[in-house]
């Protein structure tokens, strides 16, 4: 198990370098102004002269060289237009801790709403619960988050009496952020769990149990739900995923000083520094959540085994 | 089977007398027509030499037909579509990049609210108006019923106190005026002792009668057979009940018209032609890469390692970290969004035809096929590709509302197609702005049909899916 972990690890920090190269060499592709704050009134020889001093005009395998020590020590280098010379370190250090704590509590809602869902839907099957989950589902996952994040923003907000964009001392304005980040995979449980548990339900065992006389109540909780959870932690890193793509919408569309809500802000400022450092950050938040699901796999299921197999194929 | 044997045999002297050769050909002829009769399909005596009449497809659909949700919004689907490439065909609609602007005003016609008609109003019989030049179309006029325009502070004299109106006289003139919030007439304190002085801090219109017969302060339109022009051509009577429009014209803005003074209704249809085409050619791409890559790997050992090397990264990365990326890198437009999109999406169709591939390649009849010399291309598309039918078919499905909503988000961003465009995505993002504004309905035409769209192929889409499922054929 330790060589299925490390090679994981090994496989996890190549994809890390292949994906931070790619990303850096196509925002090098971009047009200069995305360095420079106020481009049109300088001259060549000063445009020139920054473009020298930042080590723009290296050749690329050079920066990409620099670049990669200087992420060694942690530069992310400067904002270019943002926030003029500041440090990318220090305004995305400013801003995650928030993001990272709406994600969590979201992951959390979406747990504790999301089970409980996917449970009920598996025992009335064909019943009240199971089609309202149903219709749930099939909105949450068919309509664009676009659209209802925006749906629920405005009309959330008149109906709960409270303002429509977030302040982080009002408690009452985090309600409907959080709710909003976790629809999709409260959805996103409800329908796996529910699969799940209607595939235990159906098997021998179960079927055994309840020839014996136990209660339905006692195989629901604990054979069929025990067991239909252990396959959910796969999604987890997939949950973590829709959090982050779910924040970058969220927080823009709430003004939360986030970090999803600052990437939206450097696109739209056309900081060429900042977005590669947030698209880099982001992707590492992908490849790090699959690399946690796998891992979490093989320690919580011994059965699972990702070495190869001989003669499997 | 027994029926087959019932003809009997036709006597031999008949045929005698012809050339043999003739004749033995019109006995074959003649044997084959008398023995056989094509006997009528009848399922229980097939079923007892192991034929059936199953047909793959027949029985899929027949599974599809029994959802009557699916069916209808299939029909739904279909109108839709069918209706977004007829609807610029259709008589009296309006393009939907052009701004309509005021005939005589030359003002943008913004934010009209929806209406089934141009009338704005109608004024009774005996109406008095006054007429606007108008150079257009001659059989319609240009009317209000404002007299003048009353400067700020001017003093003019209150005769009859109405509640929303006042009944005042002005140089000579008499006439009405709009007593509310937009005027803030400084009426008298006790507003009912006539006659009296007052003044207004805004500029406020004189009307002939206490009704405001203008679109907001515009001129109206009515057919000029409904009214009496007078000799000088500067007032008109109405001689019966008169409609007055918002333009000389009876095509009506259905879903109203946006803040650029463009037809919302042309807008909706047009946007949504764009992004089912987005939606279209991405699952397309998807299905065009994903399953040529998906073969390779699974059916050409020699590329395993390398694809799944490639898989792992492009996995790893979200897509929506992708689009952003590749939207922010190239110019905004349609291919830059398909490109985006199509760069990620092949990836989990390729992966899911490669492990059914792997799965059923070394199968009996698959390897009864190699050996009988059939071509690997041929195996592919004959053996392989008909199991995974269902599966590409619901990829497919769900790609084309999994476009459109990547679409409405990137427009959001700041990094979709331009507002020359128009796509769902961009009429959404104008309309998430006036959510809390009386023109709301700007954002919910749009998000209507958007919704109904996705909806339908997700569901269709799912539906279709289960019902290839050879597990839910009976």
């Amino acid at each position: 198990m330790i060589k299925y972990v490390l090679k994981r690890l090994g496989a996890a920090l190549i994809t890390l370098i292949l994906i931070l190269s790619v990303v850096f060499v196509l925002v090098r592709q971009m047009p200069i102004e995305g360095y420079f704050d106020n481009f049109d009134k300088l001259d060549e020889s000063v445009i020139r002269a920054r473009l020298t001093q930042m080590g723009l005009t290296d050749p690329l395998p050079v920066q990409l060289k620099n670049f990669f020590l200087d992420l060694l020590r942690g530069d992310l280098g400067e904002s270019a237009r943002y926030s003029v010379g500041a440090s990318i370190s220090d305004i995305i250090a400013a801003k995650a801790p928030l993001s990272i704590y709406l994600g969590l509590m979201s992951m959390g809602l979406s747990l504790a709403l999301g089970i409980p869902l996917g449970a009920a839907m598996a025992r009335s099957k064909a019943k009240f619960w199971d089609k309202f989950g149903t219709v749930f589902i099939v909105f949450v996952n068919a309509v664009p988050a676009a659209v209802y994040y925006i749906l629920l923003q405005s009309y959330g907000s008149r109906a709960l009496g409270i303002s429509m964009l977030f302040d982080r001392t009002d408690p009452a304005t985090w309600i409907l952020p959080v709710f909003s980040m976790s629809l999709g995979n409260i959805a996103y449980y409800a329908m796996w769990l529910r699969r799940y548990m209607v595939d235990e339900m159906n098997s021998d065992y179960v079927k055994l149990a309840r020839a014996k006389g136990v209660t339905s109540r006692t195989i629901t909780m604990r054979h069929v739900f025990r067991n239909a959870f252990v396959p959910m932690i796969q999604y987890i890193p997939s949950a973590v995923l829709y959090t982050v793509m779910g924040s970058i919408y969220i927080e823009s569309l709430y003004s939360i000083p986030g970090m999803g809500g600052l990437l939206v802000d450097a696109i739209k400022r056309q900081d060429n520094p900042l977005v590669q450092a947030l698209v880099m950050i982001f992707s590492c938040i992908g490849v790090v959540s699959l690399l946690l699901g796998d891992l979490l796999m093989v320690v919580i299921d011994p059965r699972i085994s990702f070495a190869k197999k001989e003669g499997a194929r | 089977m027994f029926k087959l044997f019932r003809k009997t045999f036709p006597k031999q002297g008949d045929v005698l007398s012809r050339p043999i050769e003739q004749a033995a050909a019109e006995k074959t002829q003649a044997d084959m027509d008398a023995l056989f009769v094509a006997a009528a399909y009848d399922d229980s005596a097939a079923e007892r030499t192991g034929y059936s009449n199953y047909s793959y497809w027949r029985s899929t659909l027949r599974v599809f037909l029994k959802n009557r949700m699916a069916v209808f919004l299939l029909f739904v689907l279909a109108f839709l579509v069918l209706f977004t490439f007829i609807q610029p065909l259709l008589p009296g609609q309006y393009e939907a990049t052009r701004i309509i602007n005021h005939p005589i005003t030359g003002k943008q016609m913004s934010n009209v609210s929806p209406s089934f008609t141009t009338v704005m109003t109608t004024a009774p019989a005996g109406t008095e108006f006054i007429i606007t030049p108008y150079d257009g179309d001659p059989a319609w006029c240009a009317v209000t019923n404002v007299l003048q325009t009353i400067q700020r502070r001017e003093v003019m004299t209150v005769t009859e106190y109405l509640g929303d109106w006042v009944k005042v006289e002005y140089e000579g003139q008499e006439g009405y005026v709009i007593n509310d919030f937009t005027t803030k007439l400084k009426l008298a304190d006790d507003p009912e002792a006539v006659p009296y002085e007052m003044h207004s801090n805004f500029p406020v219109s004189l009307f002939t009668s206490p009704q405001d017969y203008t679109n907001d302060g515009t001129e109206l339109f009515a057919r000029a057979e409904d009214l009496t022009i007078s000799e000088d051509g500067t007032t008109a009577t109405a001689n019966k009940e008169v409609e007055l429009r918002v333009l000389p014209s009876t095509q009506a803005f259905w879903f109203g018209t946006n803040n650029a003074g463009q037809d919302l209704w042309a807008l909706v249809w047009s946007g949504t032609r764009t992004s089912l085409f987005i939606g279209f050619v991405v699952a397309l791409f998807e299905a065009l890469i994903g399953i040529l890559v998906g073969v390779l790997w699974g059916y050409v050992r020699q590329t395993d390692r390398i694809i799944t090397e490639i898989y792992n990264v492009v996995d790893n990365v979200p897509n929506t970290i992708v689009l952003i990326l590749i939207s922010y890198i190239m110019r905004p437009g349609i291919s830059t969004i398909v490109f985006a999109m199509s760069l990620t999406r092949w990836a989990g169709m390729a992966r899911f035809i490669r492990n059914q591939i792997v799965i059923i390649r070394d199968r009996d009849y698959n390897l009864a096929s190699r050996c009988l010399g059939t071509a690997t291309p041929r195996i592919i598309v004959r053996n392989l590709l008909p199991y995974l039918v269902s599966v590409i078919m619901l990829r497919m499905a769900l790609a084309i509302p999994g476009a459109i909503g990547s679409e409405v988000f990137i427009t959001y961003i700041g990094l979709g197609l331009p507002v020359s465009l128009p796509s769902l995505g961009n009429l959404i993002n104008v309309g998430r702005k006036l959510i809390s504004t009386s023109q709301s309905y700007q954002l919910t035409f749009p998000t209507i049909v958007l919704s109904i769209v996705t909806i339908s192929f997700y569901i269709i889409g799912n539906v279709f899916a289960d019902a290839a499922d050879p597990k839910n054929h009976v």
